[in-house]
Formats: structure tokens, sequence, C-alpha cells
């Protein structure tokens, strides 16, 4: 069965295959055209397909193209953006780097504390030029004084006594080339409070030479009135005896002065000159021996007279050669009191320190004409003292620390007198003119006056010995022990003019101690 | 003597208000060289001065507005020349 299908098949397909044949031969030269035909529209319609699929691509590419313009543009803008945003950013960099500098700048002046001359001159740039400050001293005092007889029938009695004094000093500065300086003083005294006006002048600074001085102020006479008797700057708490309850010449002066400084050598080798005039010389009464109670005011009845003076100081030593620093110097006071008589006085000072030593001292006289005819009232006063700071000092054996206080002493010892043919008891029992505006009573003691009577003797002598501990340079503890030993001589004058001899004058002693500032 | 006084400080007057301004002037146009030298000579004369009477006391015990005032003050006092005085304020204020 299977032959006979295989066999059928195969004649079929030779039948076909004849037929096919024939037909072939027939159409040979139809066929190949047509052919061409149809490959010429294949071609044809594949180049068709191929144009539609170019030209899609195209669209694509096109499309595309536009595309990427429109990213390009918006990278370029971005780009740009990025540089615009760029350079800031440097900007903002260098202000941050530059804020940053300044805020260090800043943080080292904040955390640097301000200088003292920086406060000083904003303070200054403040206030500006009319500015006033405020100096000078306080001082508490406890006095000790031994009296241990009478002097001339006057009562006598050893007390004791605390007193506190304040002195401010105010100084105002209208302009660069005028200070007005005042001293008034304010404490408990012997009377109980009191004030007194001490000083209180104008200086106009006329150029490098030339100073005037107008108004109340401390007697240019030496150097112990307008420089030592600040109680912080004096060694010792009491004053030197020509100084004291007895004045050789009037303690301030109500008037002009024209002063000045200059230069003659090397550095420190000066010289200056003070001359001046004013009300002039007054005493507390026409009898011989009247205490002094200058400055004249205009409701005395001694004003018809004037005075002037004139001192002149020289300096030799070099500041180079260290030999520390001498000043000598000379004065005259002139003048007339009690409408024509006349007054006369002059002295010489000198003052030496070198290194740890100080030393000072002064001789002075006077020459007061006496009303109808009566002997001339002469006075003579002198004193010298030495000071040495036991700074350095290293005692061998002790603590440092109790080396330490030892160099904070100075160890001081003052010689002082007067001569005078006579003393006024008026003076004595009453009212000197000396401490706090004459408030001082006679033998009682009072700030910086022991008080004793034999302080008050014609010929009165004092050798004092102080102990001064410096807590700062203007802060100090004083300690005073005078030993008075007044000479026989003299005479005691009454109100009406009667002389008694002076007689035995007691030997006291006194002991003094003094806290001041100065400020 | 009132006629001889008053002739001296008319005189004295007269000499000296000249040379008022001129002072002032001087001193605000210190270089600051010159402020340099007169710190080193107001150092060696600071306690040479002030010690004469006093034990001296340092700058910066006070503002240097009041130094101004003290050293004006001091000047007068201790009849100080001009430029000393000077050289003294230019070390206290600078401390």
């Amino acid at each position: 069965m299977r032959v006979s299908q295989i066999f059928s098949t195969f004649l079929c397909a030779l039948v076909v295959a004849a037929l096919s044949s024939g037909r072939a031969h027939a159409a040979d030269s139809d066929a190949d055209s047509a052919t061409a035909s149809k490959e010429s529209r294949a071609e044809m319609r594949q180049l068709r397909e191929e144009r539609k699929h170019d030209r899609q691509e195209i669209r694509a590419l096109e499309t595309k193209v536009h595309q990427l313009e429109g990213t390009n543009s918006k990278v370029e803008t971005n780009a740009q953006q990025i540089q615009t945003t760029d350079q800031k950013l440097k900007e903002t960099t260098l202000e941050l780097q530059q804020t940053d500098q300044w805020v260090k700048t800043l943080q080292t002046r904040v955390n640097a504390p301000i200088t003292s001359s920086q406060f000083g001159g904003a303070v200054e740039q403040y206030l500006g030029s009319h500015t006033f400050t405020v100096t000078g001293a306080a001082g508490g005092q406890f006095i000790y004084d031994q009296q241990s007889d009478a002097l001339d029938g006057l009562h006598h009695a050893s007390q004791n006594s605390f007193f506190f004094d304040w002195e401010p000093m105010i100084l105002y500065r209208p302009t660069d080339w005028i200070l007005f300086q005042g001293v008034f003083s304010a404490g408990f005294g012997s009377t109980g409070t009191g004030t007194d006006l001490s000083t209180a002048d104008f200086q106009l600074f006329l150029n490098k030479y030339m100073t005037v001085v107008a108004g109340l102020f401390d007697q240019p006479f030496g150097d112990w009135y307008e420089a030592q008797s600040p109680m912080w700057v004096n060694r010792f708490i009491t004053a030197p005896l020509p100084y004291g309850v007895e004045p050789v010449v009037p303690p301030g002066e109500l008037g002009l002065q024209l002063r000045g400084g200059f230069q003659w050598g090397a550095l420190g080798q000066d010289a200056d000159y003070t001359i001046w005039g004013g009300n002039g010389p007054n005493f507390s009464s026409d009898v011989l021996g009247a205490a002094m109670s200058s400055p004249t005011s205009i409701a005395s009845a001694e004003t018809n007279g004037k005075s002037i003076g004139a001192r002149f100081r020289i300096y030799p030593l070099p500041v180079a050669t260290e030999w520390g620093r001498l000043e000598l110097g000379a004065s005259t006071y002139n003048g007339k009191w009690m409408n024509g008589n006349w007054f006369n006085s002059w002295g010489v000072d000198f003052n030496y320190f070198v290194g740890n030593l100080q030393t000072r001292g002064a001789w002075l006289s006077s020459y007061r004409q006496m009303p109808d005819g009566q002997a001339s009232d002469n006075r003579q006063g002198w004193y010298v003292q030495a000071g040495y700071f036991l700074t350095g000092l290293k005692v061998p054996g002790i603590p440092e620390m109790i080396n330490n206080y030892l160099r904070r002493f100075e160890p001081l010892v003052r010689y002082s007198g007067v001569n005078q043919r006579g003393v006024s008891t008026d003076d004595i029992e009453a009212a000197t003119g000396v401490g706090l505006g004459g408030t001082q009573i006679g033998l009682v003691p009072d700030f910086g006056i022991n008080g004793s009577p034999a302080t008050y003797a014609p010929h009165s002598r004092e050798v004092a010995l102080g102990l001064d501990y410096w807590i700062a340079p203007s802060i100090v503890w004083q300690n005073e022990f005078d030993i008075e030993l007044p000479r026989a001589g003299g005479v005691f004058v009454s109100s009406t003019g009667a002389e008694t001899p002076a007689g035995s004058i007691p030997n006291d002693h006194a002991f003094l101690s003094q806290f001041t500032i100065g400020f | 003597m009132k006629k001889i006084f008053v002739a001296i400080l008319l005189a004295a007057l007269a000499l000296g208000s000249t040379g008022v301004r001129a002072s002032a002037q001087e001193q605000d146009n210190m270089s600051p060289a010159e402020h340099k030298r007169l710190f080193r000579e107001g150092a060696k004369l600071w306690p040479v001065y002030c010690n004469t009477c006093h034990n001296a006391r340092p700058g910066s015990e006070k503002a240097p507005y009041e130094w101004d005032q003290i050293m004006m003050h001091m000047r007068t006092l201790g009849n100080f020349p001009q430029e000393d005085t000077q050289a003294i304020l230019e070390y206290l204020k600078a401390r």
C-alpha cells in the first residue's frame, strides 16, 4: 500500500513538472519583463519604505536636535547661574573670612583687659579739658602729751585724745594754661569740728619760664610751708618748731606770685625763682612775742603795709651722676605791719636725698620793728632732720616675711629750735593761729601739734624721733616721740606788755601716732 | 614797694602772655619719636623730682586726665622746667 502511494505521487509530480516546463518555454520573454517590473516596483516600494523610514528618523532626529538644543540652552543658563553663584560664593567667603578676622580681632580686644591709659584716654575724651580732680589727704591721730609742770602759772595737765582731719585739694583746669587749686581742712580738733580754707589760688602758665599765682597761698619761704606741710608728705606728725606754734615767718599770704624754673646745665641741674607780694605780715597783738596770724584779712587794722618776698633755689647735681638730688635755697620776706613798722626776714634751706637717705633743714631769722621805740622783736629758728628707708634690708636668720615688714619702716630723727626774746601769754592761753584756722587753744594738743607747754617757751628745743611704716607710697602709719628740751632765757609778755622772766620750763614728752592716706 | 611789684607783674604778664599759645601748640604737634624721648627722660626724672619732697607715686594711681592737672600743680609748687614737667607727665600717663 505504501509503495503504491509513493508511486502515484511521483507520477503526479512528473506530470506537473512536465506541464510547467512547457509553459515556461512559452512565456520566457514576457516573464523577464514582468520580473523586472516587479523588481522595480519592489525596489520602489522598498525605496518608499526606506524614505518613509528615513523621514521618520529625520523627524525623530530633528525632535532630538530640538530637544538637545533646548537642553543645551538650559545647560548654558545653568552654567551661567552656577558661575554667578560661584562668584557670589567667593565674595561671601571673602566677606566671611574678613568677618571672621574682625571677630577674632574683637575677641582679642574683648579678652584683653583695657589698659589704664586707654580708659583714662576715653574718660579724658568724654570729660574734655574742663575737669576736676580731687586729691589731698585724710588722717586720724592719737596724742598722749605729758605735761609735767606749769608754764608761767598756766594750767597744765597730761592729756590724751584722738583727732581726725580731712584735707581735700580740688584742682580745676579750665584750659591747659590755667589751673585753680583750693585746699580746705575739716577736722575734729581741740575745739570740736572746724573748717579752714588753707589755700585757694589760680595758676596761670604764661610760658615755659613764668607762672603767675594769684590768691591765698602757703608762704613760699624756704620749702616747708609749701612742700612739707601736707600731712602725708611731712615725714613727722608735728611741724619743726620754727613752723609750729611759734612761727618765725608768716605761714601764708594773700597776694600774687611770679615763679618759674629752668635747666641751666645737664638734666637735673635746675634753678628756680619765686617773687611774690601780698597783704603783709600780721600779729595777734602789738606786744613783744605776739604770734603771727597771717594772712592779713581786709578787716585787720594792720593792712596798710604790704609785703614782698623772693626765693631762689639751685639744684647742682645732674641726674646722670646718680648722686641724688640736692636743693640749696635762700629766701627773704619783707613787709610792714601796723601802719608802717617793718618786718624783715631771711633764711636758707637745704634738702638732699640719695638712695634711701633723705635729709633736710633750714635756718631762718626775722626782725620785727616794734612801735613806740620798743626794742625789736627778733626771732630765729632752725631744724635739721634725717630719715632712712629700710628698703632692701635683709636681716639674716629671720623669716623673709618679717624682713618684708621691716623693709617698710623709715626711722627718723629731727632737731629743731626757736629763739625769741619773748612769748605772749595771750597766745599761749588763747588761739595761736595755727592748726585748723586758729582753732587750737594753747597747751591743748591738736592735729599736728603735741600741745606741750615747752613748745611755747621763748627758747624752745625739741628732739623728735619718728618711725614711719609705709603701706604704700602715700599711705603711712606714723609714730613720733617728742622730747622737749627748752633752754632758759627769754620772757613771757602779758597783754599789757608786762614782762616776766621765763624761768624754769618743764621738759615734757609726747607720743603721737597717726594714720594718713594721701589720695 | 607797691609800684615796683605792680611794674614787675605787668612786665611779666606782657612778656609771658606771648608764650602761652605757643606752649599749647607745641604739645599738640609732638611726634611719636618726641613722645618716646620724653617718656625715657620722664622715667629718669620721676623718682628724682618727686622724691625731693615726697614719695614718688606710680602713674597707675591716677587717671591720665588727673595727672594733667596734678602735674600742672606740681610744676607750680616745684618750679619744674616746662620740658621736665612734660617728660614726667608723659611717663606717668604711660604707667
